[in-house]
């Protein structure tokens, strides 16, 4: 079998869909742990320093547009996958069971990524789309020369509107379902299913992807908005 | 168990054949003993169309005694009934109470069209064995089977899978009418033992295209065919069908 052939099987899209996904994990913590920074009582020196470091490394902006082509690849492959799957069954069952057979985390994947990629564009049109092309005020911190561009006080003012912190931490409650069933099953897609692992995988996926991630992220808006 | 009689009244689907629309019938189902199996009902209440000079409720059935996997019955949201672990023959009417209302539709998959009520022509199935779930033996006389030494827990593993009856209820089960506890079990029983291994990667290649020529869906991961599966055939079974297919895609020299 070619790899064309070889990924154009169902598996061989789920194994993208699970790899891409994977990927996506791994940049949450990363994300996270640089968000962090925001609750630091420095006036964002921190948090600058660290988005100008972020922003201007050839590495990293390689792996960000990088990045950006993985959830396109994730969102595009995967409701290609969700249209095929309705596609087969043509006539729907009049009583269907709910619950009693499946949890329904694993069947609102598709609605939850779509929630996600609605926030990840307006995420991405707040911070990102203003830090590098748009007009930024700047901040230059005692014993440094250079001006740095001061996203800390784009979010301390982005957080002030009630509205958006509610968006954002619809956005978390979005990525938690998705990644509660996410993880678990990007794993049993590449055939990691074993007695041993299992409790801890399901701990993985639930508590870290699943609940512990997705709060850090919601936390830091409604703090702010407080503050 | 008490045993008691109940009347019922029965939604089932009604479908000429292929091509029809198709549509549900209301029935009454009188003086149904609660030890009757679900199919038993379905002879009562067929016996009284006959009667009434209708045409019966076609449904598939052959050995009533729950290893055949012809009785494809999605009743009231679930494949064989709201029982674990049973076929409908095997789903006993002590699951309903007097007066209930039970809706019976066919497993619906665009693979699995309806033939007529409520069988379906699952030959998709037989299509997707013929495709690579077999071992090549030549002629010849037999070798000494304990000759090729097995692990206990693998054949144990192996015998599991090969407790899949192909009736489909994974597929009905599936939001996405996939095939994967199926092929992943038939697949699985060969892969375990030594006499799949040589067959090993043509077979996981072989039986995925199959499976997808023949338009079933893709594994979401939900767990609603182990959930609905009479043989309690395990997920652990499609993660091997995974991690088979992984290896003889990134091995294989065509």
């Amino acid at each position: 079998m070619k790899w064309s052939q070889f990924f154009n099987t169902s598996i061989g899209k789920k194994l993208l869909v699970g790899a891409t996904g994977l990927f996506l994990c791994s940049f949450v913590i990363v994300h996270l742990a640089g968000n962090f920074q925001l609750l630091y009582n420095d006036e964002g020196k921190a948090f600058n320093a660290y988005a100008a470091f972020m922003g201007h490394n050839s590495l990293i902006q390689f792996i960000a547009w990088g990045l950006k082509i993985v959830i396109l690849l994730h969102a595009f492959i995967a409701i290609q996958l969700t249209f095929s799957n309705r596609a087969a069954r043509p006539v729907k069952y009049a009583v269907n069971p709910g619950n009693q057979t499946s949890s329904w985390f694993s069947r609102q994947m598709a609605i939850m990524g779509s929630i996600l990629f609605i926030f990840i564009i307006i995420h991405l049109a707040n911070f990102w789309a203003k830090f590098h092309y748009g007009e930024m005020p700047l901040h230059t911190y005692p014993g440094q020369e250079e001006p740095l561009k001061d996203l800390y006080l784009v979010s301390q003012e982005t957080f002030k509107t009630g509205w958006l912190v509610v968006l954002y931490v619809i956005g978390m409650i979005g990525l938690s379902f998705h990644l509660i069933h996410g993880f678990k099953s990007a794993c049993q897609t590449f055939g990691l299913n074993h007695k041993k692992y299992n409790g801890l995988l399901s701990f993985i996926g639930i508590w870290l992807f699943g609940i512990a991630i997705p709060v850090g992220f919601a936390i830091i808006p409604v703090v702010i908005y407080f503050k | 168990m008490e045993h008691y009689n109940m009347n019922l009244t029965l939604k089932v689907w009604r479908q000429k054949n292929k091509n029809d629309q198709g549509r549900f019938e209301t029935l009454q189902a009188k003086n149904i003993s609660s030890e009757m199996s679900f199919l038993e009902m379905f002879d009562v209440v067929n016996e009284e169309l006959i009667n009434e000079g209708k045409d019966p409720i076609a449904f598939d059935h052959d050995c009533r005694e729950g290893i055949c996997g012809m009785c494809s019955m999605h009743i009231n949201g679930r494949a064989h009934g709201p029982w674990d672990g049973t076929t409908t023959c095997q789903l006993h009417m002590r699951a309903f109470k007097d007066g209930d209302t039970i809706t019976v539709e066919p497993w619906r998959a665009g693979a699995f069209p309806v033939v007529k009520d409520l069988t379906v022509d699952r030959s998709a199935f037989d299509r997707i064995i013929e495709a690579g779930g077999y071992i090549s033996v030549n002629t010849g006389n037999a070798q000494d089977a304990n000759c090729i030494p097995v692990d206990k827990t693998k054949a144990d593993l192996a015998f599991a899978a090969a407790a899949c009856i192909g009736c489909g209820a994974c597929v009905a089960a599936c939001k996405n009418s996939s095939a994967m506890l199926f092929v992943s079990a038939k697949v699985s029983q060969l892969a375990l033992l030594p006499q799949g291994h040589p067959e090993k990667h043509s077979r996981a290649l072989n039986m995925v295209a199959q499976m997808d020529k023949e338009g079933f869906g893709s594994c979401t991961n939900t767990g609603a065919c182990e959930a609905e599966c009479p043989k309690e055939i395990s997920l652990t079974n499609i993660a091997r069908l995974n991690r088979e297919f992984i290896g003889a895609g990134f091995s294989s020299e065509k």
